[in-house]
């Protein structure tokens, strides 16, 4: 019953029911530039230094993936079509598509920090592009499939407001060391082979959440 | 049973005495002298009784996965309980762990807090604890409330590898074994601490804080059986 | 006694930890002694 086909379908719908209201690409975005004007307001024309940037970067990153990515579990509970969606498609295909969706609203999410990051921080110039590029990608992922798996779990247990930052942070503390780090080498132009450990940890840090998160995912999934 | 008991109360014992009371000496001849470690003389007594408390949080976490698991595969609310109740002492046993590492980071290391990456790593498995039993209390119904609290601690148990083994070796920090520290040691093998006597004392106080944890885990368990039991009772008395 | 304990402080020390631990662990005793008692009761009365 795992097919890509069915794991696009779980996406597409996601995608177009996100399209039709907005409101996570809107709150998101205006979650990203609050948090960057408040930094802004606090600096008062201060140049933070690259390793003060790179956890900046990264601290807007996940408070405002806080904010959107358990979207894709708590609207489901919300409109009702929970069970709808157990009846037509299998777990692990609910947790594909429902990862696919996370991952690419979270690259989006990053791509738009980094955007605003550039324009407002003359100092954040990013020297090793290939090093960012990657560290951006592989971090994404990490914090997206923790957040996948944590977003069920609160979907399923009624979701109250701070529960969300709470039982993720601890889980992503690991990848947004790893991330930070990686960060502030690409930020200084470290040569790449310097940073394959914090690629390999983030890697692994994925595989290991969604290898652990496909298993899992039924006992939450399932009530 | 009482082997653990009397067991656990002896070793941690023998341990405070030998390990405050052995004295500190320049080249130790025998049994009943310590090496002097630079930069550590006297403060080196806490390895006794400061790294045996991480890891018996650790243990306790591992163990309350390993409930939580059987529990999702069972749904014998039994395992779940047990989980809890690991899950509560390793928390006590955290608290402690990084209170103890805390005090003994300002006398060696200067600060209270240093973001060491194993410093950080028992502030992880804090925060851990401290999520799951947020969760747990966020949900009413009993066996939604094991499920996914259940999920959580393997999901959290995921990242416990990574957090206890590759980072901290990985990244410079102040903890023996990081990077760039000759000693090559951790959490397994204080090759900081070579005299043999040391060493053994060691593994007895680790065995008999292990010992304690799983005492006051039987102890908790029946607690709460008994109180079950007179749940049931005056339920079925009405 | 008194000037072995000024000389040697390590001893006060020592001293202070083992009284902390010995209370505990006779409070632990007790605990578990007092949990035995109440399941003798429940099984005598089931």
């Amino acid at each position: 019953m795992l097919t890509l086909a069915q794991i696009m379908a779980v996406f597409l719908k996601d995608v177009r029911s996100e399209l039709r209201t907005r409101y996570a690409l809107n709150a998101l975005l205006m979650f990203v530039v609050t948090t960057v004007a408040i930094i802004l307001f606090a600096l008062r024309g201060d140049q933070p230094g690259s390793t003060v940037l790179a956890g900046m970067f990264w601290v807007s990153v996940f408070f405002t993936a806080m904010s959107g990515l358990s979207r894709s579990f708590v609207s489901e509970e919300e409109r009702g079509t929970t069970m709808t969606l157990q009846l037509i498609a299998s777990s692990t295909t609910v947790y594909f598509g429902k990862l696919l969706f996370n991952a690419v609203l979270t690259l989006v999410l990053v791509a738009g920090v980094t955007v605003v990051y550039l324009i407002v921080f003359p100092a954040f110039e990013i020297t090793g592009m290939g090093v960012f590029l990657l560290t951006v990608f592989l971090g994404s992922l990490g914090l997206a499939s923790a957040a996948t798996i944590i977003a069920a779990i609160i979907a399923k247990a009624g979701s109250r407001g701070t529960l969300y930052p709470v039982l993720s942070f601890p889980i992503l503390i690991v990848p947004l060391m790893t991330v930070m780090g990686a960060t502030v080498k690409s930020l200084e132009g470290v040569p790449f082979s310097d940073a394959t450990v914090d690629f390999v940890v983030l890697i692994s840090y994925f595989m290991v959440m969604t290898a652990g998160s496909v298993l899992l995912f039924d006992y939450v999934w399932k009530d | 049973m009482s082997a653990v008991k009397y067991g656990s109360i002896i070793l941690v014992s023998f341990v405070i005495i030998a390990g405050i009371a052995i004295p500190l000496v320049p080249s130790p001849q025998n049994w009943l002298e310590f090496p002097v470690i630079p930069g550590l003389e006297e403060k080196a007594r806490n390895i006794f009784f400061h790294v045996p408390t991480a890891w018996t949080t650790v243990l306790a976490f591992l163990v309350s996965m390993v409930y939580g698991f059987r529990y999702l595969r069972t749904r014998n609310p039994d395992y779940d309980q047990k989980s809890v109740i690991s899950a509560g002492l390793g928390l006590m046993f955290c608290i402690l762990a990084t209170v103890t590492g805390a005090l003994w980071a300002k006398f060696n290391w200067g600060s209270y807090w240093n973001w060491d990456p194993r410093q950080t790593s028992i502030f992880i498995l804090l925060l851990i604890y401290g999520a799951y039993f947020s969760l747990r209390s966020a949900i009413e119904l009993e066996e939604k409330k094991a499920a996914l609290s259940a999920v959580y601690a393997i999901v959290a148990g995921l990242t416990v590898p990574f957090f206890i083994f590759i980072m901290p070796r990985m990244m410079t920090g102040l903890h023996p074994g990081a990077q760039g520290d000759s000693s090559g040691g951790g959490p397994l093998f204080q090759s900081g601490m070579m005299a043999g006597n040391m060493r053994v004392l060691f593994y007895v106080s680790l065995l008999g804080f292990n010992l304690l944890y799983v005492w006051l885990f039987t102890l908790r368990l029946r607690i709460a059986r008994i109180e079950d039991r007179q749940l049931l009772s005056r339920h079925t008395e009405q | 006694m008194l000037e072995f304990m000024m000389e040697n402080q390590m001893y006060i020390v020592l001293s202070i930890v083992l009284l902390v631990w010995a209370g505990i662990a006779v409070y632990l005793v007790r605990l578990d002694r007092k949990v035995s008692r109440l399941e003798e009761t429940m099984k005598k009365e089931s």
